[in-house]
């Protein structure tokens, strides 16, 4: 019964048009396509605004949520985003459901009725993606399907956070649902609410609430439809939405069309293999061919016995966040977009692993296939109409850290920390910086919550956070800066911290036409510290920020500097730990970047006074920061004499370069040097 | 600049040439069919420091583990602009990033009369 992973990726596009789809075409009027195209987008909005209102959980009230129309056969018209990516795979349940369950005489599907699925084997990212599903029927006729999809961010997985860096195999991750009937006559069936309620025993109430929330905002879009079908006819409706799909599809093919044919690529590194530090590689290959695409994801490091996995389905839908919010992001966020793609994803590799394999980390696995991506189609795109969207990577560390235990009421509680999550550093581009703490690399829209928020729900003070210093990748255009928040367990003996972040050892975020890629992000705690003694006497010099946090060390405790990411341990009250976001990739060489702006920066404390002497190499006054003109020349003009002379030509580099090879430890889940080619098999129990 | 097209920030090819050339300097690197990094000056950064000047030292800090991955950067020969950098763990191949079909590209801007001047 469970769908082959190639039928899911294929379930990505759109089906054909049917005969009776393009008669009711027929009926839009002039006008129609756009005053009605309009409509469903207020229709999203005012679902994404219950959505958010009703949740409880961090993401949830964030907004990186995601609300979808869908066509009677589970084609993706039109949705709030939100995450693109739970847009595009909000499609494959519905297509499940449709095909297995409609006309299936023990399960049926009626007016009220009402789905949930979290799988990724069935269509789903990972275990913490929870997707409502709901049919729309207008006079006794199945016309739309709608949906509302949330990461729940506890799964009763074997660690807390549903996210767990020791999972093994699925067996592992928690809850995992197939698309079953949850409710019937518009209403949630109790037992199985209770059964998940249950399941989430660290987190209870957000499981309740937030399955409410989903709910309520796939039914007010439903109710909005039906509204419509009621005022304009079924047929009506059925024409616009394919019209919908139909003009995506048009306008992506014609815009393909026009870029220069070739084949871009691009590789990126990622340094954490479920608890250790090991190198993965991934790698991409774009075939652009008249008006077509291929997604060539061979070369890629093979599975391994971690959770960073992902379906080739949730990997196309993680690429769709860059063609949907950059490429193609004038047109509608519908399934017509995805039909000119085809996605290659090899067997064995770590995103098209076996059906054992754990799959938690699917959304931070693929952010190595976003950075790809982006890179390629900037390169695409540079000689072209679109130069505009060209961009340099967004930070793509994905800042997943979660806190667990009891918060401050006594409520037990299993949340992400969302404010890194949605403060990013954005991708430079061709005629700008990139944005400052822009939002979740999922979710360009996602806003980071009130720091007042976030201390009632949680158990813990947020002592500093500020826009992070030389964190933005150096460039022409700077990569936008990422943050730094340094929080201490307050109000409560103990919290329980993991973090599924990367990028301690090399990041897999890069630069883009000379342009630097972002720093590394260490992981930093400070245990049984003197805090709150500090804080009562009113003590000047406690830190605003990381840096300052561990130069000055004006807070007595033990500093403890390791790796970023870290599985489930227990920090106590006064303990501090700092999160990262991560910047962005910077865009064009250092040497061509305004001294204004580099000024500009500095007196931001974007960037520090030794990035300014040493990268931008500008003069300047260090009392007044006036630059020095005539000197920064000298200065630029000097370091590019200086590159030629230090430069090897490539048959010298080739001679030195090529006997090298990294650490064979680090090498363990690589598969092959230097092609990625799977070498063993993975016994999962 | 007739036959040339911008194809990077720092890249045009000369079309009736087939060559890679410096878009900011002129500079002729190598055959369009090539990959462009064989035509540039290579430079390995093997202390990272040197970009990122962490404040923390030691195996966890702002600035990648150079055992893990390195800095290799492209200059142009003759003005020196940093055309591509890419960070590859010791020994890992540069990246052949941009191979355009050459004779499309000519087909499509040098035998149509709406051909337009390179973008500067």
């Amino acid at each position: 019964m469970r769908p082959d992973p190639k039928k899911l990726l294929e379930w990505i596009k759109p089906s054909p048009p049917t005969k009776e789809e393009r008669e009711c075409m027929k009926l839009l009027q002039p006008g129609d396509y756009e005053i009605y195209t309009e409509k469903l987008n207020n229709f999203l909005l005012e679902s994404k605004e219950i959505f958010i209102k009703l949740g409880v959980s961090s993401m949830l009230r964030s907004g990186d949520v995601v609300t979808g129309i869908y066509t009677p056969t589970g084609d993706m018209v039109a949705a709030w985003c939100g995450t693109y990516l739970h847009a595009v795979v909000g499609q494959l349940p519905i297509k499940y459901v449709a095909e297995t369950w409609l006309n299936e005489p023990t399960v049926g599907c009626k007016d009220g009725d009402i789905f949930y699925c979290s799988d990724p084997l069935y269509g789903g990212i990972h275990n913490c993606d929870q997707i409502v599903v709901m049919p729309v029927f207008n006079d006794g006729e199945l016309i739309a399907w709608t949906n509302a999809a949330v990461h729940q961010p506890e799964t009763g997985a074997c660690e807390p956070g549903g996210m767990p860096l020791t999972a093994k195999t699925r067996h592992d991750e928690g809850m995992l649902l197939s698309p079953i009937k949850i409710g019937e006559n518009f209403r949630l069936r109790e037992d199985l609410v209770e059964m998940c309620v249950n399941l989430m025993s660290r987190a209870p109430r957000m499981q309740a609430i937030d399955m409410r929330a989903r709910l309520s905002a796939a039914d007010r879009l439903r109710q909005r439809i039906v509204s419509l079908a009621q005022e304009k006819g079924n047929d009506f409706v059925k024409g616009l939405f394919r019209r919908i799909v139909i003009e995506a599809e048009e306008g992506t093919r014609r815009r393909i069309k026009e870029w220069n044919d070739g084949t871009y690529r691009a590789v990126t590194f990622i340094d954490i293999v479920g608890e250790k530090h090991r190198l993965v590689r991934n790698y991409l290959t774009l075939h652009k061919k008249g008006d077509q695409l291929i997604w060539d994801f061979t070369g890629t490091s093979p599975e391994t016995d971690s959770p960073q996995h992902a379906m080739p389905h949730a990997l196309a839908a993680n690429i769709a966040i860059h063609l949907m919010s950059y490429s193609f992001n004038d047109l509608p966020v519908s399934a017509g977009v995805l039909a000119p793609m085809e996605f290659i994803v090899p067997d064995g590799c770590m995103f098209n692993p076996h059906y054992e394999a754990a799959q938690s980390n699917s959304a931070p696995s693929c952010h190595g296939g976003m950075t790809l991506g982006t890179i390629c189609m900037s390169k695409l795109m540079f000689d072209s109409p679109q130069r505009e969207l060209v961009a340099s990577a967004t930070g793509n560390t994905g800042v997943g850290v979660l806190v667990s235990g009891t918060n401050q009421w006594g409520v037990p509680i299993s949340d992400f920390l969302a404010f890194g999550l949605n403060t990013e550093g954005h991708g430079a581009r061709t005629d700008m910086d990139g944005v400052d703490a822009f939002g979740f690399s999922h979710c360009p829209t996602g806003r980071a919550p009130d720091v007042e928020d976030i201390e009632n729900e949680f158990q813990f003070f947020n002592l500093a956070a500020k826009l992070s210093r030389d964190s933005g990748g150096f460039g022409k255009y700077r990569g936008g800066s990422g943050t730094e928040v340094i929080y201490a367990v307050n109000y409560v003996d103990y919290a329980l911290y993991n973090s599924h972040v990367k990028g301690s050892k090399v990041r897999n975020c890069i630069g883009l036409f000379g342009g630097y890629p972002p720093p590394t992000l260490p992981g930093i705690e400070v245990k049984h510290t003197n805090i709150w003694e500090k804080m009562r006497r009113g003590d000047k010099d406690i830190p605003t920020g990381a840096m300052q946090l561990i130069t000055e060390r004006t807070i007595q405790g033990d500093y403890e500097i390791s790796s970023i990411f870290k599985k489930t341990h227990v920090l106590e009250n006064g303990d501090l730990w700092v999160v990262f976001s991560g910047g962005g990739g910077g865009y064009g060489d250092v040497l061509e970047r305004d001294a204004g702006m580099v000024m500009d920066d500095l007196r931001k404390e974007l960037i520090s006074h030794w990035t300014v002497e040493n990268v931008y190499h500008v003069a300047y006054d260090h009392e007044t920061l006036e630059v020095d003109e005539g000197k920064t020349k000298q200065l630029r003009h000097k370091e590019r004499g200086n590159r030629i002379s230090r430069g090897m030509t490539w048959d010298e580099f080739e001679k030195e370069w090529s006997k090298l090879r990294p650490d064979e430890e680090i090498l363990e889940y690589y598969g092959s040097w230097p092609d990625g080619r799977k070498t063993r098999d993975i016994i999962r129990m | 600049m007739g036959t040339k097209r911008q194809i990077t920030e720092y890249l045009d090819i000369d079309l009736e040439k087939e060559l890679w050339c410096c878009n900011r300097c002129g500079h002729e690197l190598i055959s369009a069919r090539e990959n462009y990094k064989k035509g540039c000056r290579v430079y390995v950064r093997k202390d990272p420091n040197t970009i990122y000047n962490s404040p923390l030292k030691g195996p966890f800090s702002f600035a990648p583990d150079p055992t893990w991955a390195m800095l290799v950067e492209f200059y142009c020969p003759g003005c020196g602009v940093m055309v591509e950098n890419e960070m590859l763990p010791p020994g890992h191949p540069v990246t052949h990033d941009i191979e355009l079909d050459i004779d499309k590209l000519k087909e499509k801007y040098l035998s149509s009369e709406t051909d337009k001047p390179a973008r500067k």
